[in-house]
């Protein structure tokens, strides 16, 4: 399979980084998708859990599926987050693998990770970091996770298969990619893919 | 694309409409864009 991408790496990452910068500065502004506590009850949140979660971690998510609605993850399991954003997902696993586990979110955008790094700070997670990375290129060594999550970021890749192969690398043999995502059903005209605009508007 | 890059056993979700009422919604729904959850495991 060919690793030509549609449009430049660089470009959309600007445009994605600009695109969340907004939600973490601005989370209840016009966006084209739903975000915070409505969004995580739509997407079959524990509510019980988004509950006790304070806004800061909440308000700001902006995922398009839930990504333990499969598996629930287990206690002591080292877990990678890729595209943390404000940390909504990392702190729902930080609670399911327990302090016995480890959770990395990894981001891109210096406000969310603000926002995330003061949240762990506030709930004293200490089983909880945050670092500043791309989904292709994290920094996290070989064979770390026993899972890696994500959810609404890998469609705002230019190159998924880049982004596959790194998740390959950080789990162990055996490991478990459990991430969510969108698909369409109808196919995208090949004008509208290379135009970056339409990705993430 | 999972296959191709070392996973296997690979279960996919249900559609979520995850757009739904939101202003998203009218080009979400012009592409059957839905969201998904996805486990794949790595070999």
């Amino acid at each position: 399979m060919s690793n030509e991408t549609l449009v430049d790496v660089d470009t959309l990452r600007t445009q994605v980084r600009d695109k969340y910068r907004d939600v973490a500065t601005d989370p209840h502004g016009a966006h084209h998708f739903h975000t915070g506590r409505p969004l995580a009850t739509r997407l079959g949140y524990d509510q019980a859990v988004v509950d006790g979660l304070p806004d800061r971690a909440v308000e700001s998510f902006a995922g398009v599926g839930n990504p333990f609605s499969l598996r629930r993850l287990e206690l002591g399991e080292r877990v990678i987050d890729v595209g943390s954003g404000a940390g909504f997902d990392s702190f729902i696993a930080a609670t399911q693998v327990g302090p016995a586990g480890r959770v990395i979110g990894i981001d891109m955008t210096p406000e969310m990770l603000a926002k995330s790094r003061a949240t762990a700070e506030e709930l004293q997670f200490g089983h909880v970091e945050f670092r500043e990375g791309f989904a292709e290129t994290v920094p996290v060594e070989d064979g770390w996770a026993d899972v890696v999550i994500s959810n609404g970021v890998i469609n705002l890749c230019a190159d998924k298969q880049a982004v596959f192969a790194e998740i390959f690398r950080v789990l162990r043999a055996g490991g478990v990619l459990q991430f969510a995502d969108i698909a369409n059903g109808r196919p995208v005209p090949i004008e509208a893919m290379r135009d970056v605009d339409l990705w993430t508007g | 694309m999972l296959e191709d890059s070392g996973f296997e056993d690979i279960t996919v979700g249900p559609p979520v409409d995850t757009f739904g009422g939101a202003i998203g919604e009218a080009k979400a729904r012009s592409y059957e864009v839905f969201g998904y959850a996805f486990i794949a495991h790595r070999i």
